[in-house]
């Protein structure tokens, strides 16, 4: 290919990089310094923003909170993500069928998915997990005004939106295995166990990592499906960092531009640190 | 302090962000399948008036509206009535989070992206203080006569004023009712409380029959409905968030203490999980049959005479909100609806007055009803709906307004501590202490 050609073809990408990623990216970290409202010049503020975060106890316990929710929730999207590939590595005619089944929740839009999980925990939609609950005589659940109770409702209905991604993934990267390769462990007296852990997963290590990278990205941005699920989440620590940006920035049509893009700055810190490895191991991958 | 109450409360936002999101969703869903002219929501509710409107050249009219029930048959005929000859009026279906949004935005430009706008009495004195609303006194002046603009309701009209210019032409109210299951009370021969007294009295007797384990309903969602309930509460007992003279803050009055404890107080006949609850969860909650009694902005009270949202639709009594104390003004806030001009619209304030005019027609109120409480007297009465005679009462007796540019922020700001001390995760007087500290804070912008 030629360079002038080569360059056509570039254009294009580049050109949508740098105005959808590049200058959005600058004018984040010069607003992140300033005092912005809506259509008027910024005012210089020096630190001041990240000051204002920093200091805020909420920040805090946003951060704690999405890691430890992302940590929690990548973790079984992983695992339970590769158990539900295998299984339906092994179906036979009946595979398309139930992949398709398995794909509905990752289709449907955050906030919706969000309010329909929220209904079967919310006794005025009917509960029908609370009804369970108090057929088996176990005592009242308050999903939705327990701090841990309703971090188990947030992050399981996270795994549940999630988990068709992360297997869709581990599937193909499944069908990759060479044949002789599982032969070969079967002649050496592997057990299933055995394969799995020793076999598979280091086969397919680079589609795990991937999986991860794209997992930890998703899970550290969770806006959505917390306004259904937590409607408490400020008072009851269950504020993600995004939605802690949202309501300090925007909520009540506050114009807090300024504080917001230092937010935004502090979060893509957060996010490069955390997907660091992984961005680490998939490069050493490719490169292998 | 204040004198007992004769006007309008203004009430916050916080209190319009009742749908879900996803409600607002499948709202706009809803919208975008029922195209009407120009309009992007349904038309149904949308009355045919005459709109004379003469522009020179062909004119887009963009309208800013959020989408409700009370709000949708003025924007709808505002939509359906004008749009005429080179004139479109334009309307996108949207929710109140959004609209609070872009009014933000297109208020900061140079020119705006809208020409109309839908304000209410609490957002009034901020926006006018900014210079961000065209005074429409002139325009009444000039058109009153020919749109019969007299019969909007004073007390409205004052609502939407600021410094005694007029900024919006008021379309429709919303007050506090409660509502309440009749069968219930005639069962246990229990009359429709008129104080938190007798409504704690009420939930109890209620209670203990063990017809209802939460007998009560409130709005008290900790992130919205919780400002407006304690700005009532406060509002039932005869203060203000600030003293206007000396502008300093009323938190660390015995009002202010006393609000917080009287809703408290309600907790124990209250859905364990009252804190996540919003207008429509409360709504729910009288359609399943798990609540006894209701109190909630009127917008939402002709749901629950409709047999098809409930089986219970005609047990529902309709009563006005009980006061806090032994007297004074009802646990309530008077929301008031209107059109403003923003100052930066390119098109000509005189045809953006007709078309806002048109909306607030006699013929176009009386369509309203009973969604609306329409701005013009006389258009409900008594026997409009199951609820008008509770309705007016409630107009009659709610607090008086704060039409204040920091009333707002203040709300906004204190809604926090407020949610905490109804959660105790503090007690009541570090929470007013807070407040006190917050609004002092707040005040020191003005």
């Amino acid at each position: 290919m030629r360079r002038r050609e080569y360059l056509y073809l570039v254009a294009p990408s580049v050109l949508v990089m740098f105005g959808l990623l590049v200058i959005p990216l600058v004018r984040t970290i010069q607003w992140s310094f300033e005092r912005v409202r809506y259509g008027s010049p910024g005012t210089f503020v020096g630190l001041d923003n990240y000051r204002d975060a920093l200091t805020d106890p909420r920040f805090g316990s946003a951060v704690a909170f999405t890691v430890v929710v992302t940590i929690a929730v990548v973790s079984v999207l992983v695992v339970g993500g590769y158990v539900l590939a295998v299984l339906v590595n092994g179906l036979g005619k009946m595979r398309p069928i139930v992949l398709g089944l398995l794909l509905v929740s990752y289709v449907v839009p955050g906030l919706i998915g969000g309010t329909m999980f929220s209904w079967l925990f919310n006794d005025n939609f009917g509960g029908i997990v609370n009804q369970v609950i108090r057929l088996v005589g176990l005592p009242e659940v308050l999903w939705f005004t327990d701090t841990w109770a309703n971090r188990g409702l947030v992050a399981a209905a996270v795994v549940w939106s999630m988990i068709p991604f992360a297997m869709l993934v581990i599937l193909a990267g499944l069908q990759g295995v060479p044949k002789e390769m599982l032969e070969a462990a079967r002649m050496d007296g592997a057990g299933s166990l055995r394969t799995h852990w020793s076999v598979i997963a280091p086969s397919i290590r680079g589609v795990l990592g991937f999986v991860t990278l794209i997992s930890i990205m998703d899970v550290l941005r969770l806006f959505d499906q917390l306004i259904p699920l937590s409607p408490q989440a400020v008072q009851i620590g269950n504020e993600s960092l995004v939605l802690y940006i949202y309501n300090r920035a925007f909520l009540d049509g506050g114009q807090q531009l300024g504080l917001g893009s230092a937010m935004n700055v502090l979060l893509i810190l957060l996010i490069v640190v955390m997907l660091l490895p992984f961005i680490r191991d998939t490069a050493r991958e490719g490169r292998s | 302090m204040r004198t007992p109450a004769t006007g309008p409360r203004l009430s916050p936002p916080s209190l319009r962000r009742g749908p879900l999101a996803a409600a607002s969703t499948a709202l706009v869903l809803v919208g975008l399948t029922a195209c009407g002219a120009g309009s992007r929501t349904a038309t149904s509710s949308a009355a045919e008036v005459p709109c004379e409107v003469e522009v020179a050249e062909p004119t887009t009219v963009n309208v800013l509206a959020y989408n409700s029930s009370a709000i949708d048959p003025f924007t709808n005929t505002m939509v359906a009535s004008c749009t005429q000859g080179d004139l479109t009026v334009a309307h996108e279906p949207i929710d109140f989070d959004g609209q609070t949004q872009r009014t933000t935005a297109t208020l900061a430009g140079e020119v705006g992206t809208y020409d109309v706008l839908e304000t209410y009495g609490y957002i009034i004195p901020q926006l006018a203080t900014e210079g961000s609303l065209l005074p429409l006194d002139d325009l009444v002046e000039t058109y009153g006569e020919e749109y019969d603009l007299g019969a909007l309701n004073e007390g409205m009209l004052e609502a939407m004023s600021y410094d005694g210019q007029l900024y919006a032409v008021p379309m429709q109210a919303q007050m506090f009712v409660m509502a309440y299951r009749q069968d219930a009370f005639e069962e246990l021969g229990l009359e429709p409380p008129t104080t938190f007294a007798e409504l704690r009295e009420v939930s109890a007797a209620l209670q203990e029959s063990g017809q209802f384990e939460y007998p009560l309903a409130l709005p008290l969602l900790a992130s919205g409905d919780l400002a407006t309930a304690y700005d009532a509460a406060l509002g039932s007992l005869g203060v203000d968030y600030v003293d206007p003279e000396t502008m300093t803050p009323n938190f660390d009055t015995p009002e202010a203490a006393q609000a917080l404890e009287e809703l408290k107080s309600l907790v124990p006949f209250m859905d364990p999980q009252v804190t996540t609850f919003d207008q429509p969860s409360v709504q729910q909650q009288m359609y399943n049959g798990d609540a006894a009694m209701a109190i909630m902005f009127s917008g939402r009270m002709n749901d629950l005479t409709l047999e098809s949202n409930t089986q219970y639709a005609a047990d529902f009594g309709f009563a006005p909100p009980p006061t806090v104390g032994e007297d004074g003004a009802q646990y309530s806030a008077l929301s008031v609806d209107g059109w403003s001009i923003p100052t930066n619209s390119a098109v000509d304030p005189e045809v953006l007055f007709e078309v806002i005019a048109t909306s607030v027609s006699q013929e176009a109120s009386e369509e309203a009803v009973p969604a609306a409480f329409p701005a013009r007297d006389g258009a409900v009465s008594e026997d409009s709906s199951p609820y008008a005679a509770a309705a007016i009462d409630a107009i009659d007796n709610a607090p008086a307004a704060e039409p204040f540019p920091w009333t707002a922020p203040i709300a906004n700001e204190t809604l926090p501590v407020v949610a905490q001390a109804m959660l105790d995760q503090i007690t009541v007087e570090e929470a007013t202490a807070r407040m006190q500290e917050i609004a002092t804070g707040v005040l020191a912008d003005y």
